[in-house]
């Protein structure tokens, strides 16, 4: 008995210390590249972080939804999308700045989220898991053409003076609005990370990802609990939408993109790894903005995106298997 | 139940799936292969799934034997009949090489894989300009397979979905059945009794997307070109999965239950309401997997049986 | 059993139901069968505007003592859906003639089929020469065929020509240097081949080029080709993608302080609301019609008057004044040949000379492979005060060129 345990200890401390330097190496690493790209090329890493920060505000919603709640959301853009139709009639009516509505649109979608869920997702909870997959798939069908019918398929784009808001340093102008999404990113991954730890709710919906049947057992509401987070990261989702106006045109069509790219980003991040949904947009985002900026790679660019993801799912689940 | 008039039953249904082109017009008969495709794709879907495993992959390997079949009538000089099983046999050899990395991924991991292996086809294929014709896709100069004759064209999906149907019986009926059902129930215990789980998987993956491929070549056969943004089209991968989940999946008649239901109510919506019937569609689907969770072939079990399947 | 039999019985009525009725049979009408993708614009308004002619030609007595009927079936976009669209018109409806289409993909699921009932096509769309006219073949077999839309080819040429008129015209424009920014699909990819060879061949210009995903697809990150193209220094800086692309675009541009002599679009149709954006100013396009057409041709005019009384809204692509001359063409083949019988009918239609809302006067000619070719041209416009001013061909021009464009402030 003694003797295994003093091993098991090592073994955790060996683990911890590989871990510890492993982190090292990477924050070397990427310190290297930063400098690296900074001297040669600065737009490819200005353009490739602002790229990631979109990713990951979107990608993180759906890392939530899918740590916890344990459904894949294939209408996840649409929800986007709807908040974004949402904000741009209110802005249009009102003559108000799209940022000002940014906390109302996130309320409105965390209670339309909310009710979806209560009236839908809830009951195929009890169903085969594969049954949400395709309920939530016509519920994007639905969402998308309902804006089409009222919409149609034109498209709508606020003109905004900060859109287009510019920075010179030497020779170089770039936009820096864009970087606004770098910032929701972090303040997305970090208040979730803090929400899920320090929380009393935060840390019941962690309790019910990992273990549902547990959670029940100590007394917590399962059904509850998932419709808040879902209505949680739906919330956040409707803030993105809103936020999304000041940089893109939307169309009915104009969220899906977005679903499939965030699972990916989930996927290759790890189910429950929400800030490891930053580190896989960065990478993702510098590595195509890099194939981009020469003629030779430019059309192979978005192959690279397909490329890292199946590397790094891969890589991981190896590694897996050999420990 | 009477078996023999199961049997009588099926003979009928299948006779009259053979001698449709004798009563009915070109139009029913288009509709039908367009039913059939999708049907055939489905019913490939869930075999692979009777494993566990969820492929998000279908319109990756449609595209590549869709690519491969024309190309090969225009490139070498093929004839058409021949790019259809050579369709077939590219798709399986590419899910060959790609399996033995994959099929060791699990649950939603295999399924981004997959999903990204389809787009990374896509782009080769939009890339490779002077090869693939790019993006604007390739034309067939001597046009459709048969002269573009409805009822050859309608036989020949027919018998592409009777590859399909005879592959998921054998599936269902032999000692696949079980290796599969194992894995997917629980995979630890079926390796311990004995299942080379891998062999299995890589069996089933292969055999499915050389379905998948065959489909993709009958198809670009039968409208004379390929395009990427076409046969690479989300709807190949997530229209077939609705039918096969709506249908109820696990079985053979599920996937066509489902695509019956999903391609004639598609259709007829259409015609019925111009502006608007992907709406209802979409409100469809959500009703249908609310009320019928175990999907539509629980319609057909006796009563008896259907308890027991929803206590299970 | 019983069960099984029920619902195998309910699938059977219900596939006959929809499949044996076909729609309400007007007795004695000419009918035109219209094809077009209707959750999108292009073919909404198309199928407004192709209803609207035929609305107006009935109350002016119809064809041949015979009222006009429009049955409109929606192909999708999908070649599938498209094929099977032209088999219910042709079989259960027995159309006399087809009108509609936009993408060239479902262009091509259709092609087989009309190809079988050889019935006249007057086709709106499908660009796309390395393919769709490919499909279709030379002359005889695809002689049905009557493609209003210009090929990209057409287009590139008519660019060129255009260019070089304004170039003479105007001689503080001085264009030496193009750069094309191009969507990755189809679209952008034949603007491409056809911009390098129609300009690029005889070295007078300097091409380059960079493809880019457009938002419509799922892309809307243009900071990499704008780079691209900041680099180049064009004097011309075009980009070929679709209207979600129009507003991100030149907003990127103005943050890069990227401002070419000539900033020009070339999308199918713009946003809502883009004429209104400051950022709008000066900024050139390509197109086949515009509002502002009204001023000159007493057609588009009445179009547009109509249209707006119709439907309550503004036709948003020149899809909507090509559908509508789709259907006068053949409306007035009909009348001058006295059947719908396809040999005479093409004969008849081969002597159109229509005066369309386009500001042209559409006639066909052979293109480089079939025989029925209508509009070749494109025009040259400007967003001036948030009208699409024609600035070329000259004779159809409501307004002089501003050059050049802004340099950002």
């Amino acid at each position: 008995m003694g003797p295994s345990l003093r091993r098991h200890n090592l073994n955790i401390q060996a683990v911890k210390m590989a871990i510890k330097q492993r982190k090292a190496i990477i924050f070397a690493i990427s310190i290297a590249t930063a400098v690296v790209l900074i001297l040669w090329k600065p737009t490819v890493l200005i353009y490739g972080l602002q790229a990631a920060g979109l990713y990951a505000a979107v990608a993180i919603p759906m890392g939530l939804v899918l740590g916890i709640v344990h459904i894949v959301n294939l209408s996840h853009g649409e929800f986007m999308m709807l908040a974004s139709y949402a904000t741009y009639t209110v802005c249009r009516a009102l003559g108000v700045d799209p940022l000002i509505a940014l906390i109302p649109a996130a309320l409105v979608t965390a209670l339309f989220g909310w009710v979806v869920f209560q009236l839908t997702i809830r009951r195929a909870l009890k169903a085969p898991e594969l049954n949400q997959l395709i309920l939530t798939f016509g519920l994007a069908i639905a969402f998308s053409q309902i804006i089409n019918l009222i919409f149609t398929s034109q498209t709508y784009k606020l003109s905004l003076e900060y859109s287009s808001m510019s920075l010179d340093i030497g020779d170089l102008s770039f936009g820096v609005w864009s970087f606004v999404f770098v910032a929701v990113a972090v303040i997305y991954a970090v208040g979730l990370q803090m929400f899920l730890t320090k929380t009393r709710t935060g840390k019941a919906a962690l309790a019910v990802g990992q273990n549902p049947k547990g959670a029940a057992i100590v007394g917590i509401d399962v059904y509850r609990t998932y419709g808040l987070v879902f209505a949680l990261a739906i919330g956040l989702v409707g803030a993105m939408g809103a936020l999304f106006l000041t940089k893109s045109a939307i169309f009915p069509g104009v969220g899906s993109p977005f679903t499939m790219k965030s699972f990916s980003l989930v996927a290759m991040a790890g189910i429950g790894n929400i800030p490891g949904i930053l580190g896989a947009s960065v990478l993702l985002g510098l590595a195509e903005n890099f194939l981009r900026s020469f003629r030779g790679t430019r059309d192979w660019a978005e192959i690279v995106y397909f490329v890292l993801i199946i590397a790094v799912i891969l890589s991981r689940s190896l590694k897996g298997k050999k420990s | 139940m009477n078996r023999t008039l199961v049997r009588i039953l099926l003979i009928l249904i299948a006779v009259a799936a053979v001698a449709l082109p004798a009563f009915a017009g070109d139009y029913p008969l288009q509709v039908a292969r367009n039913i059939m495709l999708y049907m055939a794709l489905a019913i490939s879907w869930d075999m692979l799934l009777r494993s566990g495993q969820i492929s998000f992959g279908i319109a990756g390997l449609f595209g590549i034997g869709a690519y491969a079949a024309i190309l090969g009538v225009v490139r070498a000089g093929m004839p058409t009949w021949l790019s259809i099983p050579f369709a077939a046999v590219f798709a399986a050899l590419v899910a060959f090489l790609i399996g033995f990395v994959i099929l060791r991924l699990r649950a939603m991991y295999f399924s981004i894989v997959t999903l990204a292996l389809g787009e990374i086809f896509r782009i080769i294929v939009h890339n490779l300009h002077d090869f693939t014709g790019g993006p604007e896709g390739v034309v067939m100069q001597q046009g459709v397979m048969f002269g573009g004759n409805a009822s050859k064209l309608y036989w020949l999906v027919l018998a592409g979905l009777l590859v399909a149907i005879a592959a998921s019986y054998w599936f269902e009926k032999s000692r696949i059945h079980f290796a599969l059902t194992a894995i997917r129930n629980n995979e630890i215990s079926a390796k311990s009794s004995g299942v080379d789980i891998f062999r299995w998987l890589l069996l089933a993956f292969v055999v499915t997307s050389a379905i998948q491929g065959m489909l993709g070549g009958i198809f670009v056969m039968s409208y004379g070109f390929a395009a990427p943004d076409v046969v690479f089209s989300a709807d190949f991968t997530l229209l077939p999965l609705a039918m096969a989940l709506l249908g109820g999946v696990y079985s053979t008649r599920g996937p066509i239950f489902g695509a019956i239901l999903l391609g004639l109510v598609a259709e007829w919506l259409k015609l019925k309401i111009p502006y608007g019937h992907l709406v209802v569609y979409g409100i469809m689907i959500i009703i249908v997997i609310l009320f019928m969770p175990q999907g539509l072939k629980n319609l057909l079990k006796p009563a008896a049986k259907r308890a027991e399947g929803r206590s299970a | 059993m019983k069960r099984m039999m029920l619902v195998l019985a309910v699938l059977v009525l219900f596939a006959g139901s929809a499949f044996a009725q076909g729609t309400t049979k007007l007795e004695g009408t000419i009918k035109l069968g219209g094809i077009w993708t209707l959750a999108d614009i292009t073919g909404k308004q198309g199928s407004a505007a192709a209803q609207l002619a035929v609305d107006e030609i009935n109350a002016a007595g119809g064809v041949l003592g015979k009222k006009l009927e429009l049955i409109v079936v929606d192909d999708e976009g999908k070649a599938d859906k498209a094929a099977a669209a032209v088999e219910k018109l042709a079989t259960v409806d027995k159309v006399d003639v087809f009108v509609g289409g936009m993408a060239s993909g479902a262009e091509l699921g259709k092609i087989p089929a009309f190809k079988k009932y050889g019935k006249v096509v007057m086709s709106t769309g499908a660009a796309g020469s390395a393919t769709v006219e490919k499909a279709l073949g030379p002359s005889p077999e695809s002689d049905f065929y009557f493609h209003l839309h210009p090929w990209d080819y057409n287009q590139g040429a008519s660019y060129a020509e255009g260019w070089d008129a304004i170039q003479k015209k105007y001689p503080q424009i001085q264009i030496k240097k193009i750069f094309l920014a191009y969507e990755e699909g189809a679209f952008g990819k034949s603007s491409w081949d056809a911009t390098k060879v129609l300009f690029g061949s005889d070295k007078r210009y300097t091409i380059d080029g960079a493809s880019f995903k457009s938002a419509l697809l799922g892309g809307g990150d243009y900071t990499a080709v704008l780079e691209a193209a900041k680099a180049f220094k064009p004097d011309l800086f075009i980009w070929a993608g679709y209207d979600a692309d129009a507003l991100p675009m030149l907003e990127q541009a103005k943050a890069m302080k990227f401002s070419p002599g000539i900033y020009l679009g070339a999308p199918p149709g713009w946003p809502i609301g883009f004429g209104s954006s400051k950022l709008a100013r000066n900024v050139m396009l390509y197109g086949m019609w515009s509002p502002a057409i009204n001023d000159i041709n007493p057609v588009s005019a009445k179009f547009y008057k109509n249209y707006i009384a119709k439907y309550r809204e503004e036709p948003a692509t020149y899809f909507a004044p090509l559908a509508y001359s789709a259907v006068y063409i053949v409306a007035e083949g009909i009348k001058a040949a006295g059947t719908t019988e396809t040999g005479p009918l093409v004969k008849a239609l081969e002597q159109t000379k229509y005066v369309s809302p386009l500001g042209e006067v559409i006639t066909f000619k052979p293109s480089n492979i079939i025989k029925h070719q209508g509009i070749t041209r494109q025009k040259i416009l400007q967003w001036q005060n948030g009208i699409q001013e024609v600035i070329w061909p000259f004779e159809t021009a409501t307004a002089e060129p501003v050059y050049p464009f802004p340099a950002w402030k």
